[in-house]
């Protein structure tokens, strides 16, 4: 793998409506770095996401994907997402356990292609890596939350992306799995090299996972290691919410 | 029954093109379903229909030897374009786009109509379908556009499937979302177009939701739906057929009754079966306290 940035924000600010969602956001994710975003509720991190998966465009600023502007970047398998509405589908879609995961391929097919041997046994794999074989062929409605969302991690990792990047993805989703999630990041992250993005508004989970930190709200307020950043968290938490915040440390 | 329509070529017609109908229907509703765009069946047929008068006034008043069907299928394209314009227009408000495609339509037939000399024969075939409608050249358009719309669907199923199942993650794996959209969207026009002769404008957008409706109930899979759909389709297109043709009854209308009292079945067929089984999630009557 090349050396390159996988992501690259440079002084990037979006507006919607004339409002400033965000302000000139610098920052870099490195090939094999877990990044945790956070910020409170309406920081722009999910309007960060978008830009980043270019569904939004900014007015200012340059984004690189592996290297690449955002315009002329094509291979978007190499990026997997897993969207914080994944909790809040459409339960009632007639979609086996192996058709949703299935997804997950059809960017890299590309047009006109049925899936072949080769394809179904991909999808088989990443079944079995969220650890959901036994319910390949159940419907999708018929699980539960957090069967639901190792579904849609599985649809992100079949295509094999260098990047999954994941936005809130544990909410709606019990303790026991919520703990068992953070188990498959740690694994993807660790034996199988990916690079990830995991956006939350619970700074206190976050912070024992990740390599590096960014904290959002508006404007970018820490970017760097976790380990600075419980030195100087209060400081930095004051500047960001404008006044005192108490962190409740949780320890799944 | 046999016999006839090996004697009659115009039941010929109709059988081999309500067969046809009755399999395109269901497959392209079953996308309409599943994005909660059953309306637009509805709005282009409506459109379908001021374009049918549009012909039949032509037909009437510039004495030119013009089918009202094709009429009908232009328009229904152009209004399937005007949709997703207005679509983007209203982008907070997207369902409203139909119904104000739908009432201008409804409007503009309507005076058409009035100046092609009102309702008569023609046009009652149009709304509500009919068995002696279809002719030979009708069935070969009917038989090239369900195989441009099979061909279509078989092309496109993963790039459909997943724009229905979740738009924008679709989207972000880089499947091009305008261009499939409109290529369905041209495909809902055409398959509305050709049904208009047997089920008739009003009732086609039934064929493309009654029997998916039935589907759904028992689909385990996607790909089910089609299955069941067509199935149910194919059932309530040939009894509608033969009962029509022997009770004189509205052709249309026989295989819309159909195809909901299938639905109807199976519904209360499924009930039965939960409450058979004593599941937990069977409706139960909560006592308001």
């Amino acid at each position: 793998m090349s050396q390159e940035p996988i992501i690259e924000l440079r002084d990037v600010t979006f507006r919607y409506d004339n409002r400033p969602v965000l302000e000139h956001i610098n920052m870099t994710l490195n090939p094999g770095e877990f990044l945790g975003l956070v910020g409170p509720n309406g920081s722009g991190k999910s309007t960060l996401i978008k830009i980043i998966l270019g569904l939004l465009k900014p007015q200012e600023g340059e984004v690189r994907l592996f290297g690449q502007p955002l315009s002329r970047f094509k291979d978007w398998s190499r990026v997997g997402y897993v969207s914080q509405k994944a909790n809040s589908f459409n339960t009632g879609f007639p979609a086996t356990v192996f058709e949703v995961v299935s997804m997950g391929l059809f960017g890299k097919m590309g047009l006109f292609k049925w899936m072949g041997k080769k394809e179904k046994e991909k999808v088989y794999q990443a079944i079995e890596t969220v650890g959901l074989s036994d319910y390949t062929r159940q419907n999708i409605g018929q699980l539960s939350g957090g069967q639901q969302q190792r579904v849609f991690i599985a649809r992100a990792l079949v295509s094999e992306p260098d990047l999954l990047i994941l936005d809130e993805p544990t909410v709606g989703v019990d303790a026991y799995s919520v703990a068992q999630f953070y188990q498959l990041l740690d694994n993807m992250h660790r034996k199988m090299g990916v690079s990830l993005v995991l956006v939350s508004h619970d700074i206190g989970v976050i912070t024992s996972r990740v390599d590096r930190l960014a904290c959002l709200n508006k404007k970018l307020f820490f970017h760097g290691d976790p380990e600075d950043f419980s030195e100087q968290q209060e400081c930095i938490l004051n500047q960001m919410y404008g006044h005192d915040v108490h962190v409740i440390e949780h320890n799944h | 029954m046999i016999q006839d329509i090996i004697q009659f070529p115009f039941l010929q017609n109709a059988f081999l093109s309500g067969i046809l109908i009755g399999f395109i229907g269901p497959v392209i509703g079953v996308f309409l379903v599943v994005r909660r765009l059953s309306l637009i069946a509805d709005t282009l047929s409506h459109v379908a229909l001021s374009g049918v008068a549009a012909g039949l006034f032509l037909q009437n008043k510039v004495v030119q030897p013009i089918n009202p069907v094709y009429v009908g299928m232009v328009f229904s394209i152009a209004g399937a374009l005007f949709v997703e314009n207005l679509r983007r227009w209203f982008r907070y408000y997207q369902e409203l786009s139909l119904p104000i495609v739908l009432a201008s339509a409804t409007g503009l037939s309507v005076v058409l109509i009035s100046l092609a000399d009102g309702v008569n024969r023609d046009l009652f075939g149009y709304l509500f379908g009919s068995l002696i409608a279809v002719s030979r050249t009708d069935l070969m358009i009917v038989a090239l556009i369900a195989l441009l719309v099979l061909v279509m669907v078989v092309l496109l199923y993963k790039e459909l499937f997943y724009l229905a199942f979740e738009e924008e993650a679709a989207v972000t794996s880089g499947i091009p979302k305008n261009t499939i959209h409109f290529v369905f969207v041209l495909l809902v026009a055409l398959v509305i177009a050709v049904s208009m002769n047997i089920v008739g404008i009003l009732l086609v957008s039934a064929m493309m939701t009654l029997p998916v409706a039935a589907g759904l109930q028992l689909a385990k899979s996607f790909k089910q739906v089609f299955v069941y759909a067509v199935l149910f389709s194919q059932v309530s297109v040939l009894t509608g057929l033969v009962l029509s043709y022997y009770f004189d009854l509205a052709t249309g209308g026989t295989i819309v009754v159909l195809a909901a009292l299938l639905l109807a079945g199976v519904i209360f067929v499924k009930k039965m079966v939960t409450w058979a089984k004593g599941s937990p999630r069977s409706p139960r009557k909560i006592r308001q306290v």
